[in-house]
């Protein structure tokens, strides 16, 4: 094996493989190199299903629709061809949000048709068993697994994507669907901490279950997000739009861009949508003091704008808000005491008035951004502990190089040790979705196989 | 293009890297050290305070200073600011786009072309600090800042 300076690495340890993972090892897989060993690496027993694809619910459908979910970057018609071609969605609807359940299959049947054609190269290798730790050697990186054996390999990418923990300080809240999720009384009332997205999946959930109680969802501004609608999103360029203001500058060109869209009959969807390429970029070039503002301020709104569902999953929501099945809350719940189920107290944001009532249980909804050192991932938490790795400044993910390369506690950026998907959220911001990934993960595989 | 008032904004800007951290300068001092009329100097320094370049202190010992160091802050950024979207005549731009009275911009092979420089224009100006601007020297030294980027 070469292992001179700048060769190329040949062989490379994908830690994860959920939707991260198998979309970069489809890229990487694309590279003709014959010596090219990919070791993909994921605990659970199937391969592609992340926390979002994991459900089985058919009510649970994607949030992008099936032109934004293609695996590879240079082929957006890839997951809308094997829709058509199984049947699962037909030529004249469009826009198709498939089920994430369908969607977890497409990266199935992907690996395994990427798996059968590298069976006689052995360029592919998966392995079902846990990460426990990344190590830098002389010529490369250690990965120790649970079942005592190790992985070695030139270089290492961390695609553990989402925590599956509820965030630290959620006290009695649990996740939607984890073991904790027993069996509730239909008539109860439940508590949701967070009104976005992953409010809606556990609202979808629990009616699936044919819970009756009222829902209650909480979070600081009680916002629910927009429902998608057809559009054509408009062009921009990048020498239009403003870099490195501060906040208030940029929200006031965007504001008024969409409002001159508006006056021209164009819906402010394809306006946000319009900016999307550029977002990583606009995110990039902002000094420190605006990120910073845009997280606590401005993030929420921008959230409910840009990140929507399926206008059939947004009827569905909206008549239950309107029959009173949930009740969206702009506050912060103050306390819990937890007896026969819990009482909780939640504060109004508008009125600050106290209310009390019992719930039978409180589900973590708060959404999938949170502090990166409580992470429950213990690869991340042992790179952490061990200064290799270190949380962004702004502790959204890890900190990283726009090059997906990990930075150590000392400012040492690892030629050995990266990152992609979510965990690199502090350098690329938007980068949750596939439609962001795979675009990170083809610039990563052509960076280090040419 | 860039405008008169894209010019003087570098200029100024330039002038307060060259100061040690965190030192106000008098807004007399830019303009005379830079030939910039005084009074349209005033409004450019506003607007490059709004946008969060500059910041000032009011009063006798008032003045200007950088609100972030000069490595941090592109020369594209400021000229957005300034001028507005990048663009090397007004049909080239899509957010301040002017039509052209005597072409179709549809076909307008022009247009098209000019489209393409500004995208060149950004990458330039999105690479370039305030620092690396003030340090360029002269000529002599810019073929040779040149040539590193080639």
């Amino acid at each position: 094996m070469r292992m001179t300076g700048r060769a190329t690495p040949s062989s490379i340890i994908i830690v994860g493989g959920g939707a991260s993972g198998v979309v970069l090892a489809a890229h990487l897989l694309k590279s003709p190199n014959p010596d090219l060993r990919v070791s993909l690496i994921e605990k659970r027993p199937h391969f592609g299903q992340g926390m979002a694809y994991s459900t089985l619910l058919s009510a649970h459908v994607l949030n992008v629709s099936a032109a934004g979910m293609s695996a590879y970057a240079d082929d957006p018609g890839n997951f809308s061809r094997w829709l058509l071609e199984r049947g699962l969605a037909t030529p004249e609807q469009a826009p198709v949000y498939a089920s994430r359940s369908v969607y977890a299959r497409y990266l199935k049947e992907l690996l395994d048709e990427i798996e059968a054609r590298e069976q006689q190269t052995g360029r592919l290798r998966l392995i079902r068993e846990e990460s426990l730790s990344i190590s830098p050697t002389a010529s490369g990186v250690e990965v120790a697994l649970a079942n005592g054996t190790s992985v070695v390999a030139h270089l290492a990418v961390l695609a553990t994507g989402h925590d599956e923990e509820p965030g630290a300080g959620q006290g009695h809240a649990i996740r939607m669907g984890s073991e904790a999720d027993t069996a509730l009384d239909p008539e109860a009332r439940v508590l949701v901490l967070g009104t976005g997205l992953s409010m809606v999946d556990a609202f979808l959930s629990l009616e699936q279950r044919g819970h009756r109680g009222e829902i209650v969802a909480v979070s600081r501004r009680g916002l629910l997000p927009s429902p998608h609608r057809k559009g054509n999103p408009i062009k921009l360029d990048v020498a239009d739009i403003p870099l490195g203001t501060q906040l208030s500058y940029f929200v006031g060109w965007f504001r008024d861009l969409i409002r001159e869209n508006q006056k021209a009959g164009i819906d402010w969807r394809d306006v946000v949508d319009g900016l999307r390429p550029f977002n990583q970029k606009i995110w990039q070039n902002w000094p420190s003091s605006a990120k910073r503002r845009f997280v606590e301020h401005t993030k929420a709104w921008w959230d409910i704008h840009r990140h929507r569902m399926a206008p059939e999953v947004y009827a569905r929501v909206a008549e239950a808000v309107q029959a009173g099945r949930i009740r969206l809350v702009a506050g912060r719940v103050v306390d819990i005491a937890a007896g026969d189920g819990f009482s909780v107290q939640v504060q109004s944001r508008h009125t600050q008035q106290l209310e009390r009532f019992g719930v039978v249980r409180i589900y973590d909804c708060t959404g999938i951004a949170r502090d990166i050192s409580t992470t429950s991932n213990s690869v991340v938490r042992s790179l952490v502990g061990r200064g290799l790795a270190r949380p962004d400044p702004l502790r959204l993910g890890l900190d990283v190089t726009a090059n997906c390369e990990v930075i150590a506690s000392d400012g040492t950026v690892s030629a050995k040790i990266l990152a992609v998907g979510p965990l690199t959220r502090g350098t690329f911001f938007e980068i949750d979705a596939i439609p962001d990934i795979r675009v990170q993960c083809a610039r990563l595989s052509k960076r280090l196989l040419g | 293009m860039l405008t008169k008032k894209g010019k003087y904004g570098l200029k100024a800007l330039v002038h307060l890297a060259r100061l040690p951290v965190g030192q106000l300068a008098f807004v007399n001092d830019i303009a005379t050290g830079n030939n910039i009329p005084k009074k349209f100097l005033d409004a450019i320094l506003g607007e490059l305070r709004n946008a969060g370049f500059v910041q000032s202190r009011k009063g006798k010992d008032g003045g200007y200073r950088l609100a972030r160091p000069a490595d941090e802050i592109k020369v594209g950024h400021v000229v957005r600011v300034l001028d507005g979207p990048l663009a090397p005549i007004p049909c080239a731009s899509r957010t301040q786009y002017q039509r052209c009275e005597d072409c179709n911009e549809a076909t307008c092979q022009v247009r098209h072309l000019m489209l393409e420089v500004r995208q060149a224009i950004a990458e330039v100006l999105d690479q370039r600090s305030l620092a690396e601007m003030r340090d360029i020297a002269g000529d002599a030294d810019l073929s040779a800042a040149l040539k590193i980027q080639a």
